[in-house]
């Protein structure tokens, strides 16, 4: 363990020294004051008027969201991740462009300043994976810490999640307006959205009840079987690492898995969050049950850590190769009001059943998604999108 | 909010001109920021866990007893329910993940506003790495000496009879291990495996 605690911090410390020798101050101000200088000067929309009070990203005549209302969507989203269990990335993707306005004013510059409708669009996604992307930090050290993590299969994972968290801004940034990122948004929350729906149709609740119900019968010849007492857990121990197979024993039962499918699926599902910037996170479970079909217990901190890596990469590789502006205060506003969600989120989770919070995400997931796509596509507005 | 940051500014600007020497005054100055925005951070995570703890539990306590489930239907062979348990697991464990993650934000957003006051102050400082053309921004030299401030408010934490009883959080049950190296673990309803027949 002491062996993997060093390596780990190796790493965790190359990464920070190679994110901060790319770290450049005036590009990003650089970046910003070039498109906006590059923006026609007036009152109107997709205009800049040098005059008017800075506001959002420190344009002038840029949009003010209250900071109060920052911290309020923050609570609702804090509340989707303590109760639902996911998808909070998406409901602060949906304040970012809608609720503030801040996908508007992108918008309005698509003729006039493509350039600024691109950089705020990238802000955007920024800020979206920073409200996830930081949290989840710490959530990977504690299980870190634990030792909960197959060294082996996060480094598989890492690979892949930095490949892909580093490759889709670079290839990105810059290049996506408002509207195709909106519209891309849209079919992921709509597909994510039909994923949830099932799980809350008969055929998806039957599924969990025979997974409860076949639990339980074992659990229940386990009490029959044998005495009760203490084994010696021996945590995770990899017995032998190769290109195609890395073998590992956990509670003295021997695993195996084929790195090459970790790589893969972390380099697309750090890609799709990097591109998208909701989180990733609900995706990593999944798939590394379904794919390697490891316990929990393991799955736990490596999804954690992969979460982690390919939003830090992601974030920086934005901010700091790209130069996409951040603004701090806000994210810092939203980031109180999600702590204040996930205090409230428990509460009130003990008075609505869990199916019907699902359902209550599914109909907002299916409008967004719907009224996103409609938009970015084909440029149809439904109400409050 | 501006004048919030006026205030502030009068405040936080005085660590930032002790000694005089500019570079070595921003990595104090910064310094001392980091170390509030830790103590803050610290603060309001345990008036979080106050309010969250019991809940995070019971997640995790289902979490756990699904997982261990699953570790002995694995021993004893049966798929079936070791992927009935592990479902199960993972589902609880969804939960409580991003419950855990969604408090981390109670750790993490003093970092934003003391990015926000410096992006105001020192926008175009810049520090040259010697022997390099490169160059640090305000956020690069912020983030290296919040992570070194962090490690030694680890350090101090462990002697701090307050933060000591934070020790073990809500969901650490979930993974709960012995930090020295070849201590056994103990988890709930674990039941003694022949291991011969393994």
């Amino acid at each position: 363990m002491k062996k993997n605690t060093w390596i780990l911090m190796g790493v965790a410390v190359l990464l920070v020294a190679v994110a901060a020798l790319v770290l450049t101050g005036p590009a990003e101000a650089g970046k910003l004051e070039e498109a906006i200088a590059k923006t026609p000067t007036g009152t109107g929309p997709g205009q800049i008027n040098p005059d008017a009070p800075k506001g959002f990203m420190d344009i002038p005549g840029g949009p003010t969201p209250f900071w109060f209302y920052g911290i309020l969507w923050g609570i609702w989203v804090g509340w989707i991740f303590s109760t639902v269990g996911a998808f909070g990335g998406i409901m602060a993707g949906v304040g970012h462009i809608s609720v503030f306005g801040l996908g508007d004013y992108a918008a309005s510059f698509r003729k006039t300043s493509p350039v600024l409708n691109k950089l705020v669009t990238d802000s955007i996604r920024t800020s979206n994976q920073y409200l996830v992307g930081l949290s989840a930090l710490m959530s990977s050290v504690t299980y870190y810490r634990m030792g909960r993590l197959v060294l082996p299969l996060g480094a598989a994972l890492a690979i892949g999640g930095i490949a892909g968290a580093y490759l889709i801004p670079v290839l990105t940034a810059g290049k996506i307006s408002l509207k195709a990122y909106v519209g891309y948004f849209g079919i992921i929350v709509l597909v994510i959205g039909c994923f949830l729906f099932y799980d809350t149709t008969p055929a998806g609740q039957e599924k969990k009840k025979k997974a409860k119900a076949a639990a339980q019968a074992f659990q229940a010849a386990v009490k029959k079987g044998t005495g009760a007492g203490d084994i010696a857990a021996q945590g995770v121990r990899v017995k032998s690492w190769g290109l195609t197979r890395i073998e590992f024993t956990f509670f003295g039962v021997e695993f195996h898995f084929n790195p090459v499918w970790p790589v893969l699926g972390g380099f697309f599902i750090a890609a799709l969050s990097a591109f998208i910037g909701v989180g990733g996170g609900f995706l990593y479970v999944p798939f590394l049950t379904s794919v390697t079909n490891l316990p929990m217990y393991v799955v736990a901190g490596t999804s954690a850590l992969a979460v982690f890596i390919s939003m830090i990469t992601s974030i920086f590789t934005f901010m700091f190769v790209k130069g996409t502006p951040i603004d701090f205060m806000f994210v810092g506003a939203e980031l109180v009001g999600i702590a204040v969600g996930s205090i409230v989120g428990p509460y009130t989770s003990k008075y609505i059943p869990d199916v019907w919070l699902k359902r209550l995400f599914v109909v907002l997931a299916i409008y967004v998604g719907l009224g996103y796509t409609l938009r970015g596509f084909l440029e149809f507005r439904l109400p409050g999108i | 909010m501006d004048l919030f940051y006026q205030v502030l500014d009068h405040y936080l600007i005085r660590f930032y001109r002790i000694t005089g020497q500019a570079e070595v005054d921003f990595v104090i100055g910064t310094f001392v920021l980091a170390g509030l925005c830790l103590l803050m951070g610290e603060a309001t995570v345990c008036l979080a866990f106050r309010f969250t703890r019991k809940r995070l539990e019971q997640r995790a306590a289902e979490a756990a007893k699904y997982q261990d489930l699953s570790m002995e239907a694995l021993k004893a062979g049966n798929k079936e329910a070791y992927q009935a348990a592990n479902q199960l697991a993972n589902e609880a464990f969804g939960h409580s993940f991003f419950q855990q993650v969604a408090l981390s934000a109670a750790f993490l957003w003093p970092v934003c506003f003391a990015l926000a006051w410096m992006q105001q102050r020192f926008l175009e400082a810049e520090f040259p790495l010697p022997g390099t053309n490169w160059s640090l921004g305000f956020i690069g030299v912020f983030i290296i000496v919040y992570v070194a401030a962090y490690f030694l408010f680890k350090r101090v934490k462990k002697r701090w009879p307050d933060f000591r009883r934070m020790k073990a959080r809500p969901g650490a049950s979930l993974t709960q291990g012995r930090e020295n190296e070849g201590q056994s673990m103990r988890l709930p309803q674990i039941r003694q495996i022949d291991q011969k027949n393994n």
